[in-house]
């Protein structure tokens, strides 16, 4: 008998700001609508462990998407006329996910990403805390510094495998070798200069100080950071989720920066009480 | 730890790996290895560690120096280093600093695979 996951994977064309986006999806499940969003420089494959976990997926309608020059959704047709390289704002990221949110009919969706898509949460609670239902911000702060830097585009250097191993570092030694060489072979894929790119975000137009406080708390924020992760360390995240208002912290020993894929087993042990609180407050 | 006959198996388990033997082919590059008052000059070619020298003097030529503490090292090298101590980009990052790179830093991410597979052979010491 066929070994076949039950993930689906679709496009579907998003407008926004006056442009019309391709973007792919995969999802499993039915439930409570839950978009998980990538780390930078990578795409959804990320989430496939989540995806097929019945324990998740019995109860949530779990989608993980591609943002724009990513995996397989497709940059804006004139990218290559574009007269500046690609930079990841905050305003076109919360933006377009959210645009993706109403495409699809999603109601109150629950918006879980890692990374740069931890970062974006801060931009929704804010933004956007009248639509979303609840935030699970994975390897999040409200500012990560010093990892913008010209040499992830550069024509010396080979692109895919130096972006891959400066992220290999934010793995955990204990996590499964095989999960790990998996999420750096995601890294080795991304578009030239789209790690960067997304850094632009990560480091320079993501910068929170300040706002951190002033959130609403309308809408839950569930922090989780792996103690491994040198990017955003512990210290940084628990630093943050004292500042907002209805949050919670889950430090997360023995896994890094991308938790869902480099020990999916571990990550999801630490998710599952967190999915229970969401049911509990549907 | 980091006396010469340690550097001597560094050199062996580099020079004996078998996937260094693609991953590093084109790795070519010169460096000043410091451990904390143990400093070395280390030559690659073609993905082998040739060459090693404690002998640092006027003519002593690199393209990076990579330095950092003993303490730093010996965490680096445990079998399963703590956080913050299991990467040489984790311990150099602007926001950590338990090792300092100084000279050519192209020379790093130019080569960043093989040298990270390089250095991890610092662990089968």
């Amino acid at each position: 008998m066929a070994k076949i996951e039950p993930i689906t994977g679709r496009y579907v064309w998003v407008p926004y700001d006056g442009e019309e986006y391709r973007i792919f999806f995969e999802e499993a499940g039915e439930g409570i609508p839950m978009v998980c969003l990538h780390t930078a420089g990578t795409d959804s494959r990320e989430w496939r462990h989540q995806l097929c976990d019945p324990a998740i997926n019995k109860n949530f309608r779990v989608i993980a998407i591609d943002i724009p020059r990513h995996g397989k959704s497709i940059p804006p047709y004139d990218w290559y006329k574009e007269e500046e390289e690609y930079k990841l704002t905050a305003k076109f990221y919360s933006g377009i996910v959210m645009a993706f949110c109403e495409a699809l009919e999603l109601d109150n969706p629950v918006i879980m990403g890692s990374s740069m898509g931890g970062n974006i949460c801060l931009h929704l609670a804010k933004n956007y805390a009248d639509r979303v239902r609840s935030l699970i911000a994975i390897e999040a702060c409200e500012y990560s510094p010093g990892w913008h830097l010209d040499w992830l585009r550069h024509s010396h250097i080979h692109g895919g495998e130096t972006s891959a191993t400066s992220v290999f570092g934010l793995m955990a030694p204990q996590s499964p070798d095989k999960y790990r060489w998996e999420t750096w072979w995601y890294y080795a894929q991304g578009g030239p200069g789209i790690f960067k790119g997304d850094l632009y975000f990560y480091s320079k137009d993501h910068d929170f100080r300040g706002d951190t406080e002033k959130l609403s708390g309308d809408v839950p924020i569930y922090y989780m950071t792996g103690v491994y992760d040198f990017a955003c360390t512990p210290e940084m995240t628990e630093d943050t989720a004292k500042k907002s208002k209805n949050s919670e912290c889950i430090i997360m020993e023995e896994i890094g920066h991308f938790p869902m894929s480099e020990n999916p087993d571990l990550f999801n042990s630490y998710l599952y009480p967190v999915l229970d609180k969401i049911i509990a407050q549907t | 730890m980091f006396e010469v006959a340690w550097m001597e198996k560094w050199q062996n388990a580099v020079n004996s790996n078998g996937p260094m033997s693609w991953i590093g082919k084109h790795f070519t590059a010169d460096f000043l290895f410091g451990f904390g008052d143990n400093q070395y000059q280390v030559s690659f070619r073609e993905g082998k560690l040739v060459n090693f020298s404690d002998d640092i003097g006027p003519e002593t030529c690199y393209g990076l120096a990579i330095r950092g503490p003993a303490e730093s090292w010996q965490k680096f090298c445990q079998e399963i280093p703590p956080p913050m101590y299991n990467d040489l980009w984790a311990m150099a990052h602007p926001l950590h600093g338990r090792v300092t790179l100084e000279g050519d830093q192209m020379l790093l991410w130019q080569n960043m695979r093989a040298l990270m597979w390089a250095l991890d052979r610092m662990r089968e010491v």
